[in-house]
């Protein structure tokens, strides 16, 4: 390890500071709208409606809470989004870096055709896509069921492309020295390729999870009874009304909501503290 | 090459035959209700309903039940955020259930697409509810569906605020309105004299009952009347409150109720709902609900919910006696005790429950007859036409005269549906 | 590591050795379970909206969807007469053109600050910074709507500390775009900064060593080092920003609707207007026009970012 010139460190310490101090203010910008939601989930309708809204309440009440498992049938619409979002994110980790790494790595016929095919995918305004995939789901038999809930979202071109992008960067040599030592292909996936992407599963896993446990419009459609609800529509059902909203439900709501996701991503994000292994082969 | 020809005739073959069933016909006349069989209702009824209705209404049937031992009401709750959108997926899906909640405005679209049933005329008495909600239900001449509960405007006002104005009596008339409001802000002290939403999404609903009560309308059984005086002259009693600065252009969303309350608003016009709200800002004891001021008429916006029954439904028989249960006046009474939902039916509001709240007699009033804007599937789309002009009027951007020519266009090019 | 020498059998009169052969069909095994879900449940559906967009499909019309008039490209040509359609369109040009680079940017120097290794507690950063992608929108639009209060909100009332009277931003023609940039950029950096920092962690420590020993300043070594191997990475951020902005939906519909007077009205959002209004057939066609921008936005990046493949 070559020694640091006393100069230089001076030089890291003022970068630091500035670093320090962009971020902390960064910091606060982007987490005070987070703090505002948590806080006021704690107050009484009335002064969440106040203008200009108040920060720390001036009245605590637990109302907004219990109204929220009282109402609502929580267990159940919990259970339903954990399941839907873990077999989600689990089939998109699965499907996406098998063709990720195919698309990245292996050359076969079709390839670019089918990689542009999968982007084009991914630019389609979801809007357009929404009446015929829930007629084609419902012709399937499969309204009002776990497999409708999930089939649609099992083949996300997000994920193609995210995977191929990362799996660019692997060194060719790596794969053709473990070819040469005999390894099938699905053993060099499996063993060599995979563990090396621990980052970008981890980022493809909290992206699609999020985005899974926050479906709203979905499920809402999919789901013919109250019993297949996931948690984003059961907390619509008691927070929206025809001519008013309770702010105070919505808030609760939205931070019962955000905590298996910021749990999902504490949990994952150790992962992005690991470098790649491959740094040996030069 | 021969793969490829017969790739190209299979596709051409799928594509006629997709076309041959295409086309619209020239659509059929008038449906017939067909009646529905006497005797206690049976099976499973299949309700959805929305919000705070979808949550009370399975424990509330149950006094339905108890009438009706072998039938069984199921309940699903629906967000009433996106469930236009649930019910026209479960219409293209044929996923419906017995019977739905639908909002007034959506069902002249609803009926058209062919999937409501018609309302069975010796089962409900049309003339039992009020006129404006009944029209909602009407569609080319039909019924489709039954008026559940009501809602309708009227004008909230800081009594404390009048009285230092010199002002002791509602305005009853629009030059009364006008007075009032300038008072409360010159002698009042309050920052604005009244609150009327300056255009964008549902504007038309306050703005609609100025030109029903100088007596425009929208549509006749030709088309769309926008371009007429009296429609221009209420447009333009309603922009002149902006241009004098009686009423405030670009109020923050959710400032109205603690507006009110700390006496900044004089007065506003909407809904029951408002009493809860703005009596929590701290105006409790201190406002009163007067009817619309009158100039032709005193007419107000009817809005609320109608009941209807779904042609794929699996009992059309227990949905329709559901139905008629829910408009027994004794059940309408005792829903608004449960849910605080204004009864549809006229004879609930003899009931002492509603007669002693001078503010629901006001609105029970206004409701006999207020009017609703015409069922055609298209009414949304125009709405907000008309919404895009009052914004660009009350902002100065347009002449009241220019706006309603251009809605009236625009109205006509969109059409009315049918 | 010893290498075995296994000879690759002779080749075949085929041209490839069974090998290779093999490798070119493993491909589609690995993809298939992708493709046929995908063929499924994304493909038809888009040739099925694709039908819809040459019709004069309504609402009314779901029980019976083939008892419809075939218009040709009607849609496609009254879209481009249809005043609030162009009025959305150069909003979102707009949107994107300023947006994209704003929250790349963002981004790039959040996830690099964190990963500069001279922070410490950067889980807690890292998560921070990720929030406001994971809270509701509902509550966002209140803060966001509170700051920018023309009375009370703290923007204008530190602007009124320098002495400069600021504008009502929401209400304003000419400040509610740039507004909601901002706050766009504020609330979508998160996602980007998370996938950039994956992939700085993948960069080999060693590399930067190496560049160190050079004499090369953190700048220059941001610059030769960092950026290129970033390279894949940056352009699949463009693209996926981008793809994104163009269809922004969300921050119009919650913070202005629209308004004032259509100056935030941006594609998707006219879109949701006409599936509401039961335009379905209108409506689709408009989405395949946006799709057709978001190909040749995302074409134009692959070009300006290209990879050495």
């Amino acid at each position: 390890m070559v020694t640091t010139a006393l100069p230089e460190r001076r030089r890291d310490r003022t970068a630091k500071i500035i670093l320090y101090a962009i971020l902390i203010l960064g910091l606060l910008v982007v987490v005070g709208p987070f703090i505002w939601m948590a806080l006021s989930s704690f107050k009484p309708e009335a002064e969440i409606r106040a203008a200009p809204p108040t920060w720390w309440p001036h009245t605590w009440t637990l109302t907004n809470y219990r109204d929220l498992f009282s109402r609502l049938d929580f267990p159940r619409y919990f259970t339903n989004s954990v399941i839907v979002a873990a077999l989600v994110t689990a089939g998109n980790l699965m499907f996406c870096s098998l063709l990720g790494y195919a698309l990245a790595k292996l050359d076969f016929p079709g390839r670019k055709a089918l990689f542009r095919t999968v982007l084009a995918m991914l630019m389609v305004p979801g809007m357009v896509l929404f009446v015929p995939q829930f007629v084609l789901v419902s012709n399937l038999g499969l309204a009002n069921s776990y497999a409708g809930l999930v089939l649609p979202f099992l083949a996300g071109p997000f994920g193609v492309f995210l995977m191929r992008q990362f799996l660019l960067s692997v060194p060719d040599d790596l794969l053709e020295a473990a070819r040469v030592d005999g390894a099938g292909e699905w053993r060099i996936f499996w063993r060599i390729v995979l563990p090396l992407c621990r980052p970008a599963l981890a980022t493809l896993g909290i992206l699609t999870f999020l985005s899974s446990w926050n479906n709203f419009l979905w499920p809402l459609v999919v789901a013919t009874t109250a019993d297949k609800y996931t948690l984003p529509v059961a907390l619509a059902l008691f927070s929206v009304g025809q001519n008013r909203t309770d702010y105070g439900l919505l808030l609760a709501g939205a931070v019962v909501v955000v905590l298996p996701v910021l749990i999902v991503f504490l949990l994952l994000q150790r992962h992005f503290m690991r470098g790649i292994a491959t740094t040996g082969l030069k | 090459m021969r793969k490829r020809r017969t790739v190209a005739i299979v596709a051409v073959a799928a594509a006629l035959t997709l076309t041959a069933g295409c086309g619209r016909d020239a659509g059929s006349g008038q449906e017939q209700a067909k009646a529905v069989d006497a005797g206690k209702a049976t099976g499973d009824i299949t309700v959805w309903a929305m919000g705070t209705e979808g949550e009370k209404l399975a424990a509330f049937a149950k006094d339905f039940t108890a009438e009706n031992p072998d039938a069984k009401v199921n309940v699903t709750a629906v967000p009433w955020d996106a469930a236009h959108q649930k019910i026209a997926s479960a219409i293209a899906a044929k996923q419906t259930p017995d019977v739905s909640m639908i909002g007034t405005t959506w069902q002249g679209e609803f009926a058209k697409t062919g999937a409501l049933d018609p309302t069975p005329p010796d089962l409900i008495d049309s003339a039992a509810f009020f006129p404006g909600a009944w029209a909602t239900t009407q569609v080319n001449g039909t019924s489709f569906g039954v008026p559940w509960y009501v809602e309708t405007r009227a004008l909230y006002y800081r009594t404390d605020i009048a009285a230092k104005a010199g002002v002791t009596s509602p305005p009853k008339t629009w030059e009364e309105l006008t007075a009032m409001t300038k008072a409360m802000q010159a002698k009042g002290g309050a920052k604005w004299g009244i609150y009327l939403q300056p255009g964008k999404t549902g504007s038309w609903q306050t703005v609609l009952p100025f030109a029903w009560s100088n007596g425009a309308s929208i549509a006749d059984d030709k088309g769309y009347t926008f371009d007429s005086p009296q429609m221009t002259e209420a447009l333009q009693y309603y922009q002149s409150f902006f241009t004098q600065k009686v009423s405030p252009t670009d109020l923050p969303n959710g400032q109205l109720e603690p507006d009110f309350g700390k006496g900044a608003i004089g007065a506003f016009i909407s809904g029951p709902w408002e009493a809860g709200l703005v009596d929590e800002q701290g105006a409790k004891g201190k406002y009163a609900v007067a009817p619309l001021p009158t100039k032709q008429s005193s007419t107000s916006f009817i809005g609320g919910s109608n009941v209807a029954v779904f042609k794929d439904a699996k009992n059309r028989d227990g949905a329709w006696k559901f139905i008629q249960w829910l408009s027994k006046p004794d059940v309408q009474v005792k829903w608004y005790q449960t849910v605080t939902d204004l009864p549809a039916v006229q004879s609930a509001w003899q009931d002492p429950a509603l007669t002693s709240d001078p503010i629901l007699t006001t609105f029970g009033e206004q409701l006999k007859t207020a009017k609703a804007p015409p069922s055609f599937p298209t009414w949304e789309q125009v709405a907000a036409s008309l919404d895009t002009e009052v914004e660009k009027v009350v902002n100065g951007k347009e002449t009241p005269a220019a706006a309603v020519k251009t809605v009236q266009s625009q109205a006509q090019s969109i059409g009315t549906g049918a | 590591m010893a290498t075995v020498a296994v000879r690759a059998p002779a080749k075949s009169a085929a041209g490839t050795p069974p090998r290779a052969r093999r490798r070119k069909w493993t491909g589609w095994a690995f993809a298939a379970p992708f493709v046929l879900l995908f063929l499924v449940f994304s493909a038809l559906p888009v040739l099925a909206s694709l039908v819809m967009s040459v019709t004069d499909l309504r609402s009314t019309d779901l029980r019976h969807p083939l008892a419809v008039n075939f218009t040709g490209l009607d849609n496609y040509i009254r879209l481009f007469s249809d005043e609030l359609f162009l009025r959305s369109a150069l909003n979102t040009v707009v949107f994107v053109v300023v947006g994209v680079p704003l929250t790349m940017v963002i981004a790039l120097a959040a996830a690099n600050g964190l990963n500069s290794g001279l922070i410490r507690f950067r889980a807690l950063f890292r998560v921070g910074f990720y929030l406001p992608v994971v809270t509701s929108i509902v509550a966002v639009a209140v803060v966001w709507r509170f700051l920018l209060d023309p009375e009370v909100g703290l923007v204008d009332n530190l602007l009124r500390l320098i002495g400069v009277d600021g504008p009502n931003w929401l209400a304003d023609t000419s400040t509610a775009m740039p507004s909601l940039i901002v706050m766009t950029a504020w609330r979508n950096f998160g996602t980007m900064m998370v996938i950039f920092l994956a992939a700085l962690q993948s960069i080999p420590a060693d590399l930067y060593e190496a560049a160190t020993l050079d004499g090369a300043g953190r700048w220059q070594q941001f610059r030769n080092v960092t950026l290129p191997l970033l390279r894949p990475t940056l352009l699949f951020g463009a693209v996926y920003t981008g793809i994104g902005y163009l269809q922004v939906f969300e921050e119009p519909f919650v913070m202005t609707q629209g308004g004032p007077l259509s100056s935030t009205l941006s594609v998707s959002y006219h879109i949701y207007n006409q599936f509401g209004f039961g335009n379905y057939g209108y409506a689709s066609a408009a989405s395949y026009v946006l799709f057709v921008a978001i190909v040749a936005l995302s074409v134009l990046q692959f070009r300006l970012l290209r990879e050495r493949d």
